[in-house]
Order: structure tokens, then sequence, then C-alpha cells
């Protein structure tokens, strides 16, 4: 018990850590949900790595860090809508070179500062054992803003998963939809990077929620499974840290990729042969 | 509609036209698929597009349930421009785009259908339920209620999807291919259904490969070849004739229509099974 | 079914992880106060000072750049649980920021060095051969180990706040010490001696010799990374100042230090025909004493120049 619990209890920025942990979790299991299911990968990372010059000038001028990310991700989510509007050929390579430059843009603007690498090191990797209660009742307001969104908005946002054309037919508008999709994912990164940073945000987005999906038959029970999943990363992650002294960002999201490819091969295991259509039907 | 689904026409509108074309053209961005479409459908009656892919049947039903804009002449659907009337309109495109990672039921995918009537906000309720459990029973998959979509057989998803169609009880249903891999059983509960709707009050447009059964219950039948190449009841228009204008080669014999899809088709699907 | 078969071996095989590898360190309590200093050069003074009265931890691994170290969990956990915590302060310990702020908040008790000081400001081109306004003149100097007179008024300082802490009377160690710190003061004057004045020009990997130069009359001709840090990053203007004013000078060595990019110095030191020479700034030698850390770098210097 000493092991698992004393870590918590007796060292308040510890617990402090955790519920950070917790909260995120729940933003990022919802917002990760929407992201595997609507193929939206490859601009969440891109937002992920697009915040930085917001956050950079926000460190750099003395303004919150999460600020600076809304304003970074403002200009990120313009620039992915512009892009994917005007060309659907190249808007792949577009959205990688802008997000690219959004990063480099923020390294310039890091660089400038006297605790650079320190700096960097902090918003790339996070810094969970220095949160603040500030940050975690913000954490808390866009928690409960997602959770809302996604309760709100679940018909069209399961009919847009299922079939977007089904869905315009419907009566649910797609840009309006997809465009609140884009702006939870945004939101969650926004106050998600503090614990992980900007480099492995994305990882918590991705790895609770596609274990997740192996797992479920429904949506509610994969988003579900991802707020499980991501909690237990973050107190397993916290803990290990704590005891082998380890990065505490990185090692939580080490442990939620551990525990996808637990649930990969555990699932593949399982059918250990290719279930053939034919016997669903017959029998 | 009333208490039992029937769709009530209201006084005043009887026969007015469900769908109304005139001098219409379809197509994408600024290319014109087809020009100069000349149609109207009936309420409570139903029109089948047959022609080969690419001859443009799906942009027409894609146009008229509003995913398309029109690109000259004039389209309403009930009096109204397309997209107006969501919960009047039930549609079932070709592609399915959901890629199987989502995890949903049958059930789940069936309950979509009942969306369009109530809206982000309103509950649904144990009548709605009923609908639902019905229109997995007119396709027979009510036993694959929870199944995973991605653990079911093509045919089981096509009628999963048929199944959808049904619960909503819409006014007019837009089907494109609803058969495409059915197997026979499935198609015969197809066709009931699609007498069930008719008999409700319904309105059917739907794009097919098969000549013999449905396009034969249909009161219209419009032959698409990049043109209007013939439209009128069935019996008029499926003449070897015009067949061969549709889809280039018609093989007869024995009152059996064999139809082999040439260059004209962007490789279709397999020509429709003709048994007997 | 499968979903609990699942869960079940994932938590099995974390918590039988954690269990096998964890050796839980057990704290002796034996019941002396516990002081922790941020870094070692002040720690390795402040055990001269409290001997066995206390346990001394030090936060930042002898080596190891004090500006940007970052503090595990458990290290966090020793400063949250201090008796005292004796840091350098001016913003030395970047890293570690804040943390210290927490545990300051926290109520946990501090000792700041940088309060019982005069402190040095950095003067106009010092280290900032472009002269950009916004590179660091007027700050303040942390660095202030680097003097031992300094480090004089840091010990006696602690005599009262050891006492009004932690009841530690450590008085008589005290005046030992700065009798010692007297003579290391001397004795770095003589080995400075042996470079002629014109030859005291001194170029660094940062600006971290201040309050050196000041003590024994060096000038500071420039630095590699204009910055009171060595986190800061080195810019293409500044190296070419700096290289005009190496040349200008005449001066005699380049001292790299913690920090410093050896490729960089390498780079500048081919280029205008000077010696590179390492300088361990930051980080005590082998036996731990400061004493040993001053001589040598009063050495390595004199050595260089003379």
């Amino acid at each position: 018990m000493d092991l698992f619990i004393t870590p918590f209890s007796s060292n308040g920025f510890m617990l402090q850590a955790f519920i950070a942990g917790i909260l995120v979790s729940i933003a990022c299991a919802i917002a990760g949900t929407f992201v595997i299911l609507r193929g939206l990968a490859f601009i969440g990372d891109a937002l992920a790595h697009g915040v930085l010059p917001g956050i950079a000038v926000a460190i750099l001028v003395g303004f919150p860090g999460i600020i600076g990310a809304a304003i970074g991700a403002s200009f990120m989510i313009g620039g992915i809508t512009l892009i994917t509007q005007r060309s659907r050929l190249s808007s792949d390579t577009a959205i990688g070179l802008l997000f690219i430059g959004m990063l480099s843009l923020g390294v310039v603007i890091v660089s400038r500062s006297n605790s650079f690498s320190g700096d960097l090191t902090r918003i790339l990797f996070g810094e969970i054992l220095g949160i603040s209660i500030q940050s975690i009742l913000i954490q808390f307001v866009a928690t409960f803003v997602i959770v809302a969104i996604a309760i709100i908005c679940r018909r069209p946002f399961l009919m847009l998963s299922f079939d977007p054309e089904q869905a315009e037919v419907a009566g649910f508008s797609v840009r309006l939809y997809h465009n609140i999709m884009l702006f939870m994912i945004a939101i969650t990164v926004i106050v998600s990077f503090q614990t992980v940073g900007t480099l492995l945000v994305f990882g918590l987005l991705i790895a609770p929620a596609g274990a997740g999906a192996l797992l479920s038959r429904r949506i509610e029970a994969m988003m579900a499974w991802a707020i499980f999943f991501g909690v237990l990363s973050m107190y397993s992650g916290l803990l290990i840290s704590y005891h082998f002294n380890l990065a505490a960002g990185a090692t939580i999201i080490l442990v939620t990729v551990v525990i996808f490819f637990i649930t990969f091969i555990i699932q593949n295991i399982r059918h250990h042969r290719p279930v053939h259509p034919r016997e669903l039907t017959h029998g | 509609m009333d208490s039992q689904g029937k769709i009530v026409i209201p006084p005043g509108s009887a026969g007015a036209p469900c769908i109304q074309a005139k001098a219409l053209d379809i197509g994408y961005s600024n290319d014109v698929v087809v020009a100069d479409i000349n149609f109207e459908l009936k309420q409570g009656k139903a029109i089948a597009l047959i022609g080969t892919n690419g001859c443009g049947k799906s942009t027409l039903l894609k146009t008229i349930v509003g995913l398309l804009p029109s690109l000259g002449g004039q389209l309403s659907v009930f009096g109204m421009p397309p997209g107006s009337y969501h919960r009047r309109i039930a549609y079932l495109g070709q592609f399915h785009h959901s890629g199987f990672v989502l995890p949903i039921r049958a059930i789940d995918v069936v309950r979509m259908g009942r969306f369009p009537l109530y809206g982000l906000w309103k509950r649904m309720g144990q009548r709605d339920d009923e609908i639902v459990f019905s229109a997995m029973r007119t396709m027979g998959i009510e036993k694959l209620a929870d199944s995973p979509l991605r653990s079911l057989s093509g045919g089981q998803q096509q009628r999963t999807y048929v199944a959808q169609v049904l619960a909503h009880r819409a006014d007019l249903l837009v089907l494109d291919e609803p058969t495409s891999g059915l197997d026979a059983g499935g198609r015969e509960l197809y066709l009931q259904a699609v007498n069930n709707e008719l008999r409700r009050g319904a309105s059917i447009i739907v794009a097919t490969h098969d000549i013999q059964e449905e396009a034969a219950l249909c009161h219209q039948v419009m032959l698409l070849a990049r043109k209007v190449v013939a439209i009128g009841a069935p019996q008029d228009v499926l003449t070897p004739d015009a067949l061969l204008k549709t889809f280039g080669i018609v093989v007869t014999g024995d009152k059996r229509l064999q139809v082999i899809e040439t260059q004209h088709g962007h490789g279709g699907p397999e020509p429709p099974d003709t048994k007997i | 079914m499968k979903s609990k078969f699942v869960l079940l071996s994932i938590l099995a095989m974390l918590l039988l992880f954690t269990t096998l590898a964890c050796q839980s360190e057990v704290t002796s309590n034996t019941g002396k106060k516990s002081i922790v200093v941020t870094y070692s050069i002040l720690g390795s003074l402040v055990k001269d000072l409290v001997g066995n009265q206390a346990t001394v931890t030090v936060s930042v691994p002898n080596g190891l750049d004090p500006h940007e170290w970052e503090p595990s969990a458990k290290d966090i956990e020793t400063i949250n649980k201090a008796d005292l915590v004796i840091e350098n302060g001016l913003g030395l310990e970047g890293g570690m920021e804040k943390t210290l702020e927490a545990a300051k908040s926290k109520g946990v008790k501090f000792f700041t060095a940088s309060d019982y000081i005069s402190v040095r400001y950095v003067g106009t081109g010092e280290g900032i051969p472009s002269g950009d306004p916004d590179q660091a003149v007027g700050a303040a100097d942390p660095h202030l180990w680097m003097d031992p007179v300094t480090m004089k008024s840091v010990v006696s300082a602690l005599v009262p706040a050891l006492m009004k802490d932690l009841n530690l009377d450590v008085a008589a160690q005290a005046t030992d010490l700065e009798n010692q710190l007297d003579s290391l003061n001397t004795e770095v004057a003589n080995i400075m001696a042996q470079i002629p004045q014109a030859d005291r020009k001194l170029v660094t990997g940062h600006e971290s010799m201040g309050y050196f130069a000041q003590r024994y009359g060096f000038k500071l001709i420039g630095v590699i990374i204009p910055s009171l840090s060595s986190q800061a990053e080195v810019s293409a203007a500044d190296l070419a100042a700096l290289k005009q004013a190496i040349e200008d000078n005449h001066v005699k060595a380049i001292f790299t230090e913690l920090g410093t990019s050896p490729a960089v110095a390498k780079a500048i030191g081919d280029e205008t025909g000077v010696k590179v020479v390492e300088l361990t700034t930051h980080a005590l030698s082998s036996d731990g004493s400061y004493f040993t850390f001053m001589r040598d770098l009063a050495n390595v210097i004199a050595n260089a120049l003379k």
C-alpha cells in the first residue's frame, strides 16, 4: 500500500498532478474518440505542434501559456480550414508545411528567451509536477465544456462518424459539426499540453481511444474505456516516474502506448483465426 | 403522417408532384453530366433510374436530396428547393464512408433513421423503439440487433442500411442501388418492404440495376446514359432498342433480359442475377 | 467477458511490474534536521559549516547544469519536506523555479544566499559585443560563488539563520571557515599575480565570471552565449562581434564551460588562432571541496593567460 498510495497522499503536488491528469484524460478521451473515428489524426497532430509559437510568445511576454496556446490554435484552425477549402488534393502537404512552419516559428521565438533549452523542454514535454491550482480550474472548465458539447451534439457526431452524406441529408450541417469537432480538439490540446507537453499530447488523444475502439461495440463504451485507460495511465505513469526518477510526462505517454499494444495483442490472440462472415449468419 | 404511419396528403394537393424537374442540368462543379432533364414524380408513386455507372443516376439522386447543387433549370421537391425538408426525405447512398473503425451496433445504425425527426434535443420514446425493431424485422435482421456492424457480412450490412431508411417512415425515399450486395432472400424482403412503403403513401425514386423485378414494379422508368434516353411506363421503356442505346449491347432470349455492360459503363457492379 | 479479461491482465501486469522493481527507500528518521541546498558548490560550504549537526542534501547533482536542471518527483518531495532550503537566488536555479516557489508558498523555510551579498550587475560591453540592449545589461549576476570574499558574507549570514530556523549553533565553525576563505582569497590573488595586467582578459562560455573579474582585476571581453544563463541561444551576429572583440583585445585564451557548445568554441578558436581551454565553473572536483575548486580554477586561468 505504501508504494501505491503514499507518494500521492503525502505530497500535495503529486495529488494535484493526478487530478489534473484525470481532467485531461476525460477531455482527451472524448476528443480523441472523434479524432480516431473521423480520421483527424493528422490534423490533431498538426494542432498539437502548431500551438508552439503562441505558447512561446506567452512565455516571453509573460502572460499565461494557455492563452498563448489558444491564440496559436485559432491560427492553426483558420489555416487548416482555409487550406482544406481551397484544395482537396494537396491539403496534406499544405497542412504539414503549415504546422512545421508554426513549430519552427515557435522555436525561433523561444530562442530569444534566456532559458531557451529549459523553456523548450518544458513546452515540449510538459511540467505536470508543477501544475498550479489555476491551471486545474481552467482544465475543469474546459473539460466541462467538452463533455457538454459531446452530450449535446451526440446525434450529429454519431452520424458524422458513420456517414457524412447521411448526416447532411438528415439535417445536420457537416460543415458546422466538423468545425465544432475541430474546436473540441483544439481546446483539448490547449489545456492538456501543460501535463504531457505539446510533443506527446497527441499520444494522449489517440492511444486510450484507440484501445477503446478495439474493445467496444458502441461509441459510449469506447469513450468510457478511453477515460479509464487515460486515468490508469496517469496514475501508473506518475507512480512509476516517482519511484524511478523518470520524466513524468513521457512516462505517462509510454504507459498509454503500452496499454494500447497490450489490448491490441490480446484482441488478436482471442480472435486467433479470422472469423468468416458467413459463420455469423448460419448458426 | 397519421398514427399508423400512413402519409396524409394535405387537401387540395392530392396528386401534386413530389419531385418536379424542368430543363434540369446536373453535374459536379462546372461539369454538366446530364442536361435538360424533365420529369415529375407524383406522390405515392415510384420511379426507377436505370443506366450504367457514370451515367448520372447517382448525380441526379444527390441533387434531389440537396447534396449537390443543380447546374441549371428548375428542381423542386415537395414544392421547395432541394434540401429544405429533412424530416420528410430518407436517402440511401451507394457507398458508405464509415471505414468500420466506428464501434456501432446494427440497432444503433437503424435507430439513426429516426434522428432527422428529432434533431438535437427531442427525446425518442417507446414508439420509436418499436418502429426501429419493426424495420429490422422487415429486413430479417432482428436477431443481429446487438451485433457490431463490422462483424456483419456485406449482405447483412446492406440489410441494415435499408432498415435504417425504413425506420424513418419518410414521405420520399431516395435510394441508390439498394439491392447491391443483397442475397436473394434479402432482395425478396426488400421488394416487399418497397411495396409496403408505397401502400403507406410514400414516394420512391430508386437507381437500380435490377430491371427484372424492381424496375418492373415502378410506375415510371427513366433510362440514363449521360442524357435521358427514355422515360415512361416500364413496359413502354424497357424495349431492346432503348436498352441498346443505354447500355451498348443487349442480348435477349426466352423473355429473359440479359444485359452486358460495355465500355459505356465505367466497370460497374456485376450484371444482375438472372435466375428464374 | 473479454473486456474484463483484458482489463485484469493489464492491471495485473502494471502492479506486478511496479511491485517487483520498486525498492522503497527507507528514510532514516534519525531526528536530525534536514537541510537542502540547491547546488553543490554552495552545498560544500554548508556541509563544512554544519558538519554532523544536520543532514545536508544537494538538489542538483554535481556536474549537472544548475541553470537547467529539473527536479524529479522525489526531489520535489525532499525539498517540500526539508526543514530549511538554502538557495542561491537571482534566478540561478532556472529549472527549479516553480518548485521553489511552490515550496515557499507552502511555508517551507528558505535562506537565499544572494540576499546577503553586494550584488554585481552586468555592465555594458561586458559580454555583449553587439551592444544589443535587451541582452542582460543591468541584470543581476547570480554566480556569486566565484569570489571567496562574497562567500564569506554568505557564511556569516548563515550563522544567525541556522540558529533561528534550526536551532543549530555553528558560530565556531563559521569563524574557522571565514578565516579559511580569507586565506583562499590571498592564495588566489597570488596565483593571479602571475598574469600581467594587460593580459587579464576573459572570454568565457556565458557571463559567469563577473564576481571573479571584479575581485581579481580582470576585464570581461566577451562571451559565446551572451546571457547569464547557459540556456540561452548563440546568435550569429553576436559571434561575429565576439570574434572582432577577441582580435582587437589580443585575448590569449577562450574559456569554455558548462553548456557551451564545444563545436562553436572550436570554430571561434580556429578562426582567431586563440587557444580554447575548458574551465570548470559550475561543478566541484572529486574531493568535493570549495577550496580545491577555486584553486583549480585559478590555476587553469593562470596557466592559460600568463
